[in-house]
């Protein structure tokens, strides 16, 4: 199957892109594909604790189960708004 | 009104979006870009899709919990430069307090859930650093 993987902020400044496709077994959970990614880029890994991950477009544990065509999104503490 | 916008925001027409005659108030919030030490502006990425979504289901807690009759929210995206405004809330209720709580607890949830991160934009191209 095959996953979007989106990236902001930090994340998309380590890996030097906005996302990409990931192609895997059925099956994969969000925490097997954020191994995946981190071991890609191992830059990330310092920031896999304060990580939050979304699931088309709304967050998500990381023992849920993706499926095709799944938007994953990596992202970063956020910051909007006014101080 | 729930909108992430490149373009300046209209405050007045963000006002207008929430005014009806059962509403005795209605609280303006503007968060705007402050000068600090070198910044010439912010730039503000936003996760589109998701950051819509968290917006309206926000949106719809804030009018249950503070039994609002309409709340707007515009925040911007892309370079706003120091002075600018990079997102209003309005909140419009029958009475002026749950219209004052109401906007600071919406606030507050912006920068706590909402997908957007900011860059400090420096006047020399090596200070840029990411604001919280």
């Amino acid at each position: 199957m095959r996953i979007q993987v989106r990236l902001f902020a930090t994340y998309r400044e380590i890996v030097g892109s906005r996302g990409f496709t990931w192609s895997s077994r059925d099956g994969l959970s969000l925490r097997e594909l954020v191994d995946g990614v981190v071991a890609k880029y191992p830059r990330l890994a310092d920031h896999r604790d304060t990580m939050l991950l979304a699931v088309n477009h709304d967050l998500a544990a990381s023992d849920r189960i993706l499926r095709d065509g799944d938007e994953v999104a990596l992202l970063p503490p956020v910051s909007g708004g006014a101080r | 009104m729930i909108e992430v916008r490149r373009a300046r925001i209209d405050l007045e027409a963000v006002v207008d979006s929430v005014r009806r005659d059962d509403a005795g108030a209605i609280v303006l919030f503007v968060g705007t870009v402050r000068s600090d030490e070198r910044v010439k502006a912010l730039d503000y990425e936003v996760y589109r899709q998701m950051a819509i979504k968290s917006l309206t289901a926000l949106a719809e807690r804030a009018k249950d919990k503070f039994g609002l009759t309409d709340l707007s929210i515009v925040h911007r995206l892309g370079r706003v430069p120091v002075g600018g405004d990079s997102v209003a809330i309005a909140c419009a209720a029958v009475h002026r307090a749950e219209a004052f709580a109401a906007c600071a607890w919406v606030m507050d949830e912006v920068k706590r859930i909402v997908p957007i991160w900011k860059t400090e934009i420096a006047d020399h191209p090596s200070r840029v650093r990411r604001r919280r």
